[in-house]
């Protein structure tokens, strides 16, 4: 028998397997397409059962129910005209009560000229270009606003005897000596307000006067040990002198 | 070769035949086999083919159609925000198959008295011995009631679902909205009106989507229905209506029936009050009496001079004022003091044929025009139009008109003259705003701006203003008709308004059918006292809904109209 005669059966050999691998194919692509349907009726089922559920929440917040629940028990009414606001400005407006502070305040705007000067020879080197006033104002009112805080508790001296260079600190001394005042106040509750304000006058100064002073020069003289103890000392040693 | 050769053996005459007729035979044995094959092989041809085509293109069995896609058996009806207004839900029906029952009649019909006593033991008894084939028990049935049902165990009760239409907030717009019959099919308002949009299959899976909104008709219901208890009112209707599109953002009647019990509301609660009802509106309709004057050039400024007696003998009948002002008035005074005598001068000035025209122009003649079959036709003298009626509808009587066509006139007024006709449907791609008609001039319409606030800030409307929102408008108080006589105690009060004025958006008409007086109005039955509050109220909840921003320091130019107001009286 020669290859010839089963050259036909080949053929049908081969056609059949070529037929039957793209019929695999298919049911691949088949059975791929009925699970992307399942899926999708999963999908549109729980779309269904949502459906159900918001008609259901509708149907129970009805407007009609949610009406007689107000009237009966939540009172609400509409907003009037006079409870819209046009925008920000207007919303902003709102929070004035908050200036009530200012009250306090026009001692201190008394004392503001008073610092101006020293804040012209600084905004005058700016003063070069065009816009020179604009830029000095702003400026002076922030060393104004500084200098608020001393004026109100320490009346004249502190600007009298330290002009520029306790600027900074002068935040930390009424935290010091607010302290102290107090337990004054509770031990001799017979005193006037007055007297305690005397003995501030008096103690600030003091304090003013050794702080600047001392504490660069012991800084820089002695050796790193040493300090820690007699700054030790040191502050025990403050300590009384406000208590005085 | 031990065949014989036809050359050595003589062929006999009788085997030569039999052998031509077997050839014969053998051939035409082979056609026939030849095409039986051909007629197999073509049939098992065509099957693998189909088979093929099948497993390429074609869908296999396990394929579960309609499930692919959400269509509910009727569309759904939305509001202009898309919340649902009516809703298809498969609900739950029980019901027998008498002959079909296994068990105990008797006790089943006792179990079934028990779970659902709208009927006797002794009636189901007679329902489960009787010869019918089928019958329900109970449709839309609560599904705990359906499991106990099921526990029964009695084959020949049957609980199937079945779609059912559901409107999820119940009596709200019930009007609108209309109800389905028992086959689902719409019986009236939208249901009815666009049956064949939400039942066919190609369009119902697209929700039908209404220009109502359900907070601001949940709104005018619900201060309508409080100024209807107040004052014993046998109806109320109401419209909100946008100007500029004509869609109506709410429309109720009153008595209100609930769709999903259709059949439990009173035939006077079915009755579509707002579209089918006609009424004789009263005074609201001075205002278009003034429109058409001073389009026509009758009245040439607001400043213009009538004169006012107590009463005023016309044609054989006298008329009369609420408020007499027994001297000369000005356009302005007529309006703000809503003066029948004035107002029927100027109509006369007008004259029948020319207020005919513009009634037809303005559509106050035929058919309100919206989408609703529910659609009154609007009553005129007819050919009895004469001098008098033109006097009488000049101020609001003789005229019956229904009042969505009253908004749809004062909404043609106040958009600069311009008609458009009336919709329930959103304006959108789907329902786009067509060309409108001009009524009256775009002059008339700003005049007549301050002419109506000037009424709700001085005149007779003045407890239908909400402080901020500038709404303008008039009052009507209209004789009702009762057996052909006009009473003097029964009226339909009205109160057309339109907000803000100043750049006029939305139109509210308000009416009470036989309001009754309280103490609180000092015995007055006017709509003054009764529907002018109902539209303060409204408008302060609806106003900032719709994005009309309160504001105190607005006003349409009443620099026009007050030089023309006598005030040194009061």
């Amino acid at each position: 028998m020669s290859g010839r005669s089963f050259h036909s059966l080949f053929m049908v050999a081969s056609c059949a397997g070529a037929a039957l691998g793209c019929y695999l194919v298919s049911l691949r692509v088949a059975s791929e397409r009925a699970a992307l349907e399942a899926v999708e009726t999963k999908i549109v089922l729980a779309q269904r059962d949502l459906r159900v559920l918001q008609t259901e929440i509708g149907t129970r917040g009805r407007l009609a129910q949610l009406e007689r629940w107000n009237v009966k028990v939540l009172a609400l009414s509409a907003p009037g005209a006079n409870q819209f606001l046009d925008g920000g400005f207007a919303l902003a407006k709102l929070t004035r009560p908050d200036q009530k502070v200012d009250f306090q305040a026009p001692v201190v705007l008394a004392s503001a000229p008073a610092p101006a000067p020293k804040a012209a020879p600084i905004g005058a080197p700016d003063t070069d270009e065009a816009g020179a006033p604009t830029a000095q104002s702003p400026r002076a009112l922030i060393h104004e606003a500084s200098l608020k805080t001393e004026t109100r508790e320490v009346p004249v001296k502190p600007v009298a005897e330290m002009p520029q260079t306790t600027v900074a600190k002068s935040t930390d001394r009424p935290v010091t000596a607010a302290k102290p005042v107090t337990k004054k106040s509770a031990d001799k509750p017979g005193l006037a307000a007055a007297k305690t304000i005397e003995k501030k006058s008096v103690d600030k100064p003091l304090t003013i006067a050794a702080k600047p002073v001392t504490k660069p020069v012991r800084l820089a003289k002695n050796d790193p040990l040493a300090p820690l103890s007699e700054q030790h000392s040191h502050s025990t040693s403050k300590d009384p002198s406000p208590a005085r | 070769m031990n065949a014989p050769s036809p050359a050595l053996v003589a062929p006999r005459p009788e085997r030569l035949r039999l052998v031509g007729q077997r050839r014969q035979m053998l051939a035409v044995m082979h056609q026939r086999l030849m095409f039986g094959m051909l007629v197999y092989a073509g049939i098992v041809g065509l099957i693998a083919v189909r088979i093929l085509w099948l497993a390429a293109f074609g869908d296999h069995a396990g394929r579960k159609e309609g499930l692919t896609s959400l269509v509910p058996d009727r569309g759904d009806i939305v509001d202009r925000e898309g919340q649902p207004l009516a809703r298809t839900i498969d609900a739950w029906t029980i019901a027998v198959h008498p002959r079909k029952i296994i068990g105990d009649r008797l006790e089943i019909a006792r179990r079934l008295a028990e779970l659902m006593p709208e009927r006797t033991e002794e009636q189901y008894f007679a329902l489960l011995r009787s010869n019918k084939p089928f019958f329900y028990l109970r449709r839309r049935a609560s599904p705990g009631l359906v499991e106990a049902v099921n526990a029964l165990g009695e084959p020949g009760l049957a609980i199937e679902r079945e779609p059912d239409r559901l409107y999820p907030q119940t009596s709200l717009a019930s009007h609108v909205l209309g109800f389905t019959d028992i086959d689902g099919h719409g019986a009236a308002g939208v249901e009815r009106a666009f049956d064949k949009y939400l039942s066919d299959p190609a369009t119902r899976g697209k929700p039908l989507q209404l220009s109502i909104s359900s907070r601001i008709q949940q709104a005018l219901e619900h201060e309508l229905g409080d100024a209807l208890t107040t004052f014993s009112a046998i109806g109320a209707a109401g419209v909100v209506m946008d100007v500029h599109t004509g869609e109506v953002l709410a429309m109720t009647s009153l008595p209100s029936i609930n769709p999903n019990t259709p059949g439990q509301g009173t035939p006077e609660a079915h009755f579509n009050r707002a579209t089918l009802g006609v009424f004789e509106l009263g005074s609201t309709f001075k205002p278009f009496t003034v429109a058409m004057a001073m389009d026509s050039d009758v009245i040439k400024s607001v400043g213009q001079i009538y004169n006012c007696p107590h009463a005023f003998p016309v044609y054989g009948h006298v008329i009369h004022d609420t408020h007499p002002m027994g001297r000369p008035c000005t356009v302005a005074e007529i309006m703000m003091e809503s003066s029948n005598i004035g107002t029927a001068q100027i109509a006369d000035q007008l004259g029948t044929a020319r207020q005919k025209a513009w009634l037809k122009k303005m559509g106050f003649l035929d058919k309100v025009e919206i989408e609703l079959r529910e659609r009154g036709r609007a009553l005129n003298p007819g050919s009895r139009w004469g001098p008098f009626e033109t006097m009488t509808i000049g101020f609001g009587q003789g005229i019956a008109v229904a009042p969505l066509q009253l908004a749809m006139g004062y909404a043609t007024l106040f958009d600069g003259g311009v008609y458009h006709p009336p919709t329930i449907l959103k304006r959108g791609p789907d329902n786009p705003l067509p060309a409108g008609r001009r009524v009256f001039s775009e002059d008339t319409s700003y005049r007549m701006r301050a002419l109506l606030r000037l009424v709700v800030t001085k005149g007779t409307g003045k407890k239908a203003d909400a402080p901020g929102y500038r709404i303008g408008g008039k009052t009507g108080t209209a004789q009702k008709l009762i057996n052909g006589r006009y009473s003097q105690t029964v009226n339909i009060t009205s109160f057309a308004g339109v907000f803000p004025m100043d750049d006029p958006r939305y139109v509210i008409v308000v009416m009470l059918d036989e309001p009754k007086a309280t103490k609180d109005t000092y015995g007055f039955t006017t709509a003054g006292w009764n529907v002018a509050p109902v539209v303060s109220r409204t408008v302060g909840r609806i106003a900032p809904m719709l994005g009309v921003a309160p504001n105190m320091n607005r006003e349409p130019n009443m620099g026009e109209v007050m030089p023309f107001v006598h005030e040194t009286k009061e």
